[in-house]
């Protein structure tokens, strides 16, 4: 952890948290933490963030916004739920770090757009987009290509071994990607979510 | 009595984990369960949908499967064996039920296509089924070949359990953080259930797909004790459990010098041996790291 905390003499920005509590799933029960810290000790890769969800909701408060947003802890988020089922007073712990990453990424924040996660989620909806599917085949090339060729030759490599396996198991397929026939019809629906989205985003 | 169920099956039944919907769809007419597939069902969103598609994009992709169903099987139960299918769907669908608004866009969505959905379903994990419908018992009654003296850590992972497992709708089938399901599964089909601390720490989900070099030492953790408890096999539930645990052992150990070899099965394939069917039946052949002990166990 490094040290980042608001300095006591820092004026506080609400404008920030009251954003976050409006338009953040699960963000309008922020002010229930107490800082108990169940949730960054319960967090699998805890260890391996800069700040870990306890920090992380006293900086929203503190209203640091570019530090909260550019948060490993964002990007680190397994999404095991531990710190949902074992907040004691039922913050949504993981939601609202998930809603945080998806508004880094959207909004275009430096680091979380290029982050490994906004290059892996584009791929991700690419392929449930395109065929209704999770293609694991090609999401995981466009993913490993998303990095750079250079990148996607030495992970797809690396990987030889465990795709041979997949194929000799019967675990991967070549040829065609499965199809879900009414691609088109889900395409509609989740064009008319977007359209939702952007309306609600307006008003 | 023959219980008829919607199934949907999700996208890694036709990829990474054909061998849970192979020994399901073995497995569950035996237990008294008709499962009836959703016809053209999409993927589900598993984690990252929601970053790309947003909070409603990803929930339309739920509120699809659930209009189709509902228009193919009515209100019948709808039942999903992989972790992520079951957290997404469950969760659109409780949201459809308590909150009229969601349930106007989720409705104004699939209005494109002239599809509707009401929230009359209740999408269930097949495991709590197991536990709460069927019971342990009649999974006993089945077994005509118990394995035994096979030692089977228990894995449960995270999603199938939480954060669902202790609610009302969810089942209350077990707890978040020391379930059994997987234990009482094992004993049923005659092996020997190890006390596995590590039942439910996490595998790393699609981190490790995206950065395995963190999430390493997470699925080291969960194997070292396997190891330690001179597990057999490890057990599971979870499709991406399943995957991740297996295909990271060559690069554990590459990292850290071990030397795992300890094959990662589904419930549902201990089941399918202990009911007397083939190792074909149990899909036993699809393993990166061969069953070879459980496959021995095989009529």
């Amino acid at each position: 952890m490094n040290a980042m905390s608001p300095e006591a003499s820092r004026k506080y920005d609400l404008n920030f948290y009251r954003w976050v509590r409006d338009n953040v799933d699960g963000g309008d029960r922020l002010n229930k933490c107490m800082q108990c810290g169940v949730c960054s000790g319960s967090c699998p890769l805890g260890t391996d963030m800069d700040h870990g969800p306890r920090k992380l909701f006293m900086m929203v408060r503190a209203g640091m916004k570019d530090e909260v947003l550019k948060s490993t802890t964002l990007t680190n988020c397994v999404s095991c739920y531990n710190c949902v089922v074992r907040c004691p007073r039922q913050v949504p712990v993981k939601y609202i770090v998930q809603g945080l990453l998806g508004v880094a990424i959207s909004e275009g924040h430096q680091d979380a757009a290029s982050s490994r996660n906004a290059r892996f989620a584009k791929a991700f909806w690419w392929s449930a987009e395109k065929y209704g599917r999770t293609d694991e085949r090609l999401v995981t090339a466009k993913f490993y290509f998303s990095g750079g060729i250079g990148e996607g030759i030495k992970k797809g490599m690396a990987n030889q071994k465990v795709a041979l396996g997949m194929l000799k198991t019967k675990r991967m397929h070549l040829g065609a990607p499965h199809k879900t026939k009414g691609a088109a019809d889900l395409r509609k629906i989740l064009a008319k979510a977007k359209e939702i989205q952007a309306r609600e985003k307006g008003e | 009595m023959t219980k008829k169920v919607t199934y949907y099956p999700g996208c890694s039944s036709e990829a990474s984990a054909k061998h849970l919907d192979k020994s399901l769809r073995a497995v569950m007419p035996k237990l008294g369960v008709e499962m009836q597939d959703i016809e053209d069902w999409n993927c589900c969103g598993a984690s990252v949908g929601h970053i790309e598609g947003g909070k409603l994009g990803n929930a339309a992709l739920s509120g699809r499967n659930l209009a189709l169903a509902q228009e193919q099987g009515g209100d019948q139960d709808l039942l999903t064996p992989c972790a992520a299918c079951y957290l997404n769907t469950h969760e659109t669908n409780e949201k459809i039920r308590e909150d009229e608004e969601f349930k106007g866009k989720i409705n104004e969505t699939l209005a494109e296509v002239d599809q509707s959905y009401d929230g009359n379903i209740h999408v269930r994990h097949i495991a709590e089924v197991l536990v709460n419908d069927i019971g342990i018992d009649k999974i006993k009654e089945q077994v005509t070949n118990p394995l035994e003296g096979l030692k089977v850590a228990g894995y449960v992972g995270c999603q199938t359990v939480r954060p669902f497992a202790a609610t009302e709708r969810g089942g209350e089938f077990d707890e978040y953080d020391n379930p059994t399901f997987v234990d009482d599964f094992t004993e049923a089909c005659g092996a020997e259930a190890l006390d596995f601390d590590n039942r439910t720490s996490c595998c790393g989900g699609s981190v490790a797909v995206m950065d395995p070099e963190i999430t390493l030492p997470l699925m080291k953790k969960i194997l070292d004790e396997a190891k330690e408890k001179e597990a057999d096999c490890i057990s599971t539930p979870c499709p991406l459990c399943q995957q991740n645990v297996e295909m990271y052992q060559d690069a554990i150990n590459k990292e850290y010098g071990t030397d795992f070899n300890i094959p990662v099965v589904f419930y549902s394939q201990l089941m399918a041996i202990a009911f007397g069917m083939s190792s074909d039946e149990a899909a036993l052949d699809q393993h990166l790291v061969p069953a070879d002990k459980v496959k021995a166990k095989a009529k």
